[in-house]
């Protein structure tokens, strides 16, 4: 993706708040929340009508799954980057059901030789559908599998090689594995091939009896803004995202952070 | 409400994964299939952790998943949530331990017939339910569907009528 520098993703609840945003380049919408048919939601058409780029974000297509990934999904989520004119689709290298249950949220998958075939399986299952890159994003998870053969680094590393992928990197989701684990966050981003990266998410979260929880309901912490400029100083991604999904603050305090990550990134404020 | 704790209250187990016949695309045992479905039956079906995984972190991640449910769940029926006020948390949280999620608007629903079946829907979630079930009909199995004939539905004291698309409460929480 082209530089877009600072974006924040859109929601119904805050449609008013990032269409007033003067300088804003590029937004990400949930993939599954965009119909196929009819209008696209109120303020997105407009969006794109003023040349702000939108990427897809799926959340349920279960790239990490056993199975393969379900046909109708993967068309979906083709439809509504084509529809939006996208640049890129994103989805997140995690599982969301199996057998037959949803799960309701991502879940990790064993960072094992089998769950990384299944994987680039079902990443080249839906790159084969998409008109535009994919970029693949690691999840933050509370929990490791017991059978792990890989690190973090080298399984998204032949993820990525194998599949020719692009790489959504959160930097939340890195700040709440790696605290979570007592491990550095910083020697992640060392061992990731950082000029893969299509654009960065950021996001805040809160701890609950000495567990960090990346909620995106609370505000970024510190410790992740000082790892945007880390991983700025190493390689500027072209675009960061502010992902914000509930108990949303006000517009006022949504622009600080959004301020507080073009001052970490060096890219020019939206606000 | 306690009742509502009752997973054998006409609700389906789980299927385990490692019986082999109720698991409809678990995989052979040990298959990485297999063990994603025993994981979350764990997570979302009150299933035994399986084994190797941190426990604490495990359900820890159980927690917040019902915890996030319970956020969407009360964005879809505000009123639902509201009502219950303090307790929506918990009571959604007992209520959906066993309950794989079936969507947010989906999960609400049944929940809000199951409180008003045991005439323990509080009034100000009455018109909600009644304005869904009006506008749509809901086999408590697959998506709900628009209905085209006029309906009249009752909640909790609450009365809706739909004509036409159009919705009307008749008559709203005393």
């Amino acid at each position: 993706m082209t530089a877009h520098g600072v974006g924040i993703g859109w929601r119904p609840e805050i449609a008013g708040f990032v269409a007033g945003l003067p300088g804003l380049r590029f937004t990400e919408v949930v993939a599954e929340s965009v119909p196929a048919h009819g209008e696209l939601p109120a303020g997105l058409a407009e969006l794109r009508e003023r040349g702000t780029a939108v990427v897809p974000h799926g959340v349920k297509l279960s790239l990490g799954g056993a199975e393969p990934v379900e046909p109708a999904r993967v068309a979906h989520l083709a439809t509504v980057a084509e529809r939006l004119g996208a640049p890129l689709a994103s989805e997140h290298i995690a599982f969301v059901r199996a057998g037959g249950v949803e799960a309701g949220h991502l879940l990790p998958v064993p960072r094992s030789r089998e769950a990384v075939d299944a994987v680039v399986a079902n990443v080249k299952r839906t790159q084969a559908e998409l008109g535009v890159p994919l970029a693949l994003e690691p999840i933050a998870a509370l929990f490791d599998w017991p059978d792990d053969e890989l690190d973090e680094a080298a399984f998204l590393t032949e993820i990525l090689e194998r599949t020719g992928a692009l790489l959504l990197l959160d930097v939340a989701n890195v700040y709440a594995n790696a605290r979570n684990r007592g491990a550095d966050p910083v020697a992640l981003l060392d061992a990731l091939p950082l000029e893969r990266v299509a654009y960065v998410h950021v996001a805040g979260g809160a701890e609950h009896d000495g567990i960090y929880h990346d909620t995106h309901a609370d505000a970024v912490p510190q410790p992740v803004l000082d790892l945007v400029a880390a991983l700025c100083a190493r390689h500027r991604p072209p675009a960061l995202l502010l992902e914000r999904d509930g108990a949303y603050p006000s517009a006022d305090a949504l622009r600080a952070e959004l301020d507080a990550i073009a001052a970490a990134s060096g890219y020019p404020a939206v606000t | 409400m306690s009742t509502l704790a009752d997973p054998s209250s006409g609700h389906s187990a789980p299927a385990d994964p490692s019986s082999g016949h109720s698991a409809p695309a678990g995989g052979r045992p040990g298959s990485l299939a297999a063990r994603q479905a025993e994981l979350v039956a764990a997570l979302t079906g009150g299933a035994p952790v399986p084994v190797g995984f941190d426990a604490r972190m495990v359900e820890a991640a159980r927690v917040a998943l019902l915890r996030k449910r319970a956020g969407e769940v009360a964005r879809h029926w505000p009123l639902l949530a509201a009502a219950l006020g303090e307790r929506w948390p918990g009571e959604f949280a007992r209520w959906a331990a066993t309950r794989p999620t079936q969507g947010s608007l989906r999960d609400g629903w049944d929940l809000a017939r199951e409180l008003a079946a045991g005439g323990e829907l509080p009034a100000p979630a009455g018109a909600e339910l009644a304005t869904r079930e009006a506008a749509s009909r809901y086999d408590g199995r697959s998506a709900p569907r628009a209905r085209r004939a006029p309906t009249v539905r009752r909640a909790a004291g609450s009365v809706v009528l739909q004509l036409f698309g159009r919705v009307r409460v008749l008559r709203g929480p005393a």
